[in-house]
């Protein structure tokens, strides 16, 4: 009896996974995202990480209405996406017509795309920011064209800098009106005032700025604001920069702010210093442009925020531009058709201005947003990007490695009570020059 | 209450202690992932962060549903997931059998070296995998992903069956076959439901696998075959994370697993007590 029983039991178990067999091999055919086959002639597809995603998808809808072109965007997160082209174009067999880069990914891709040249005509280049067309450009050739651009701006509390308080004990401290600062000096007279114990718990409970340590884009805009022009190394001469006078100014100013900042900035990146922010524990904080129209509903500085330009060092203003380009891998099987969509997307470009991000790459469309309410990051971030001290990151293919394994760790070093910048730079050059030799 | 209950009482109370301990050691981190999958986008990224929401909300839950190629990806990993196991199963239950009941040194070195495929990093074969299946037109498609799962879950689906056909004595095997069965025959009748329990375990491990995995599903699929995995990373951009859109579908992608593991549990424990008293 009991043997039957275990023979039905069986019996039924094999009939459901033979359904299941069945129904899987069927499904698993085509996947349960669109129909089977190969992309087709008028079908391109662009792999994009979330923020291109974003920017570009009422492009593609455009595209498909006015030539029938299907413009599909797969979608990778930010690390999968490096890997996923790095694979890809290593193998010599892409299936995607079109990648989306990052900017520091350009010269590591550059000998696997093909030459966009005859896209960058004098009245293309002359309506991108100067950093970008000169970052486009990788071993003499055009290897990518920007299809937004970031950068980072000041964020202030305006509810802290228009109350009246706060401007009288401010000129009495400091001699000077209380404004969104644009000067390191300025920064950190700010920083110093608004960090207080709002409460009177005796804790700290309001810091005038953030120190990030755990990424190390900031630091490097702040090496261009102490007026550098090779920051990290120069890729011409191969001439390794990182220990010169302007790289230390910039890493004793940003060390300086700390005695200002929640403690922790070995480890804070960009979502922890956005989240500190967004809380109202931070008077100011220097973050990519796009953020502004990004604030939480329910967060406490709703309505609150005002943004300006980066600020400036002895150099001037300075950001790190954070572009993305389009790129048409060598091995793609179809590079005019991939040309033809790069170019519409450059020419319709302002409709990215109101998607999630907000971005664009071209300077017409950032200033077809001036006065627009909503838009005052645009003034911020164009102002910083047209800066003449706003340089490119070094175009490198090794950057991504220096940035892991030299300079973050090296900026979590220096944020650490008791660090000698000179002799963390002086070790970060010897480290750099072993990774590019 | 006597010296010898005394001690039994301690040893019964320091168990339990050191069982929630480890409860909540590994039951934490999905218990804040569904806590925050509930609370507000503000209070989701609140420093210092609170444990229980102060607002509860389904607002995140929206946000994910509605992100597009989430519907299908869960689909798509349901599919793979699926077709993985019983390809595993298909192919482990064979291997194993033959294994431990031939006992050739050949096969002793078959298994120690399935395992050592366990040791190849991933992305080594994800290269030649993604031309593989691109040379048999096959990229992108369930199919294809799921035999590059298999890659993952076969090395210790074979193990594990055959841990679980060494339990089985021989004498079953023999007494079917005096009753005029085959040796397959003698496997699928009465070996096979004897390991039944081992079958739910290696099913359940190879499901997992494929469920979980993300590196193959990166480099496999593009936009019909795409898997849960890559659309909760996607949440994470550039320029932000949406923690609490990305905490809800992270937990919704769990109750498939967890109520399949709750199915199973008299299964699985019943395997893996049979794969421990072999000998």
């Amino acid at each position: 009896m009991e043997l039957r029983k275990t023979r039905g039991r069986t019996r039924t178990a094999l009939f459901g996974t033979a359904v299941l067999a069945a129904g899987a091999l069927v499904l698993s055919g085509c996947g349960a995202g669109g129909g089977g086959g190969d992309a087709s002639s008028d079908e391109l597809t662009v792999l994009v990480e979330g923020g291109g995603h974003a920017e570009l998808q009422p492009i593609a809808d455009l595209y498909k209405k006015e030539t029938g072109t299907t413009v599909k965007l797969v979608e990778l997160p930010y690390d999968g996406l490096y890997d996923r082209i790095q694979t890809e174009l290593g193998s010599g067999s892409v299936s995607f017509d079109i990648a989306a880069l990052d900017a520091i990914w350009l010269s590591a891709f550059a000998d696997g795309v093909a030459p966009l040249d005859d896209l960058f005509t004098d009245d293309v280049k002359s309506d991108l920011f100067p950093g970008l067309v000169s970052e486009a450009q990788v071993g003499g050739k055009y290897v990518g064209m920007p299809i937004f651009t970031n950068s980072e701006i000041l964020y202030y509390r305006t509810d802290l800098f228009e109350d009246a308080q706060n401007k009288a004990d401010f000129e009495a401290k400091y001699g000077y009106p209380l404004a969104p600062p644009t000067t390191w000096d300025q920064y950190r007279d700010v920083a110093e005032f608004f960090t207080r114990d709002t409460d009177g718990d005796g804790t700290v409970d309001l810091y005038g700025t953030d120190v990030k340590g755990a990424v190390e884009t900031e630091w490097l805009a702040t090496v261009s604001q102490a007026g550098e022009e090779h920051m990290v190394l120069d890729p011409e001469t191969g001439e390794v920069t990182i220990d010169d006078a302007d790289h230390l100014a910039a890493l004793d100013f940003y060390t300086s702010l700390l005695p200002y900042a929640p403690a922790g900035a070995a480890q804070l990146d960009w979502a922890g210093a956005q989240n500190l922010f967004y809380q109202g524990q931070l008077a100011m904080m220097r973050f990519w442009g796009h953020a502004y129209t990004q604030t939480p509903d329910d967060a406490p500085v709703k309505g609150k925020i005002g943004a300006a330009p980066m600020i400036g060092g002895p150099g001037g203003i300075a950001g790190v531009p954070g572009a993305w380009y389009l790129s048409v891998p060598t091995a793609g099987a179809k590079q005019e058709a991939a040309k033809k969509f790069i170019a519409f997307a450059y020419e319709h470009n302002d409709l990215s201005i109101d998607t999630s991000l907000g971005l664009v790459a071209r300077i017409s469309a950032f200033e077809s947003q001036d006065g627009v309410a909503g838009k005052e990051n645009y003034p911020a971030i164009l102002e910083t990007l047209n800066s003449p001290a706003t340089h490119a990151r070094p175009a490198t293919p090794k950057w991504q490695e220096i940035v892991n394994t030299v300079l973050t760790p090296m900026l979590q070093k220096a944020v650490e009570p008791g660090a000698d910048n000179a002799a963390l730079l002086k070790d970060a050059k010897a480290q750099i020059e072993a990774i590019i030799k | 209450m006597n010296g010898i209950e005394t001690r039994r009482l301690s040893t019964k109370v320091i168990l339990w202690i050191l069982l929630a301990a480890i409860l909540v050691l590994y039951g934490f981190p999905f218990v804040y992932l569904l806590l925050t999958s509930f609370k507000t986008p503000s209070d989701a990224i609140a420093v210092p962060p609170s444990v229980l929401p102060n607002v509860w909300t389904l607002e995140n839950y929206v946000t994910a549903l509605a992100k597009d190629g989430v519907v299908p990806a869960l689909i798509n990993s349901v599919v793979t997931a699926v077709l993985s196991t019983l390809i595993s199963l298909v192919l482990a239950v064979p291997a194993a059998y033959a294994v431990t009941r031939y006992r050739t040194p050949s096969g002793r070195v078959f298994v120690v070296a399935a395992l050592v495929t366990r040791m190849v990093p991933t992305i080594a074969i994800g290269a030649p995998l993604v031309e593989t299946m691109r040379t048999l037109g096959i990229n992108d498609t369930s199919f294809a992903l799921a035999i590059a799962h298999t890659t993952i879950s076969l090395p210790l689906s074979i193990w594990l069956m055959a841990s679980f056909f060494e339990a089985v004595p021989d004498e079953l095997e023999e007494a079917a076959k005096v009753d005029g069965a085959s040796r397959l025959g003698a496997l699928w009748r009465v070996v096979l439901p004897v390991v039944s329990g081992g079958v739910a375990v290696t099913a359940i491990f190879a499901f997992l696998a494929s469920w979980n995995e993300f590196l193959f599903a990166l480099l496999l699929t593009s936009v019909r075959a795409q898997t849960t995995p890559i659309v909760i990373a996607n949440f994470q951009t550039q320029f932000g994370l949406d923690w609490g859109a990305m905490t809800a579908l992270a937990a919704l992608y769990s109750i498939p697993v967890i109520l399949l593991t709750l199915l199973l549990q008299r299964h699985i424990v019943a395997g893996l007590t049979l794969g421990a008293v072999k000998g």
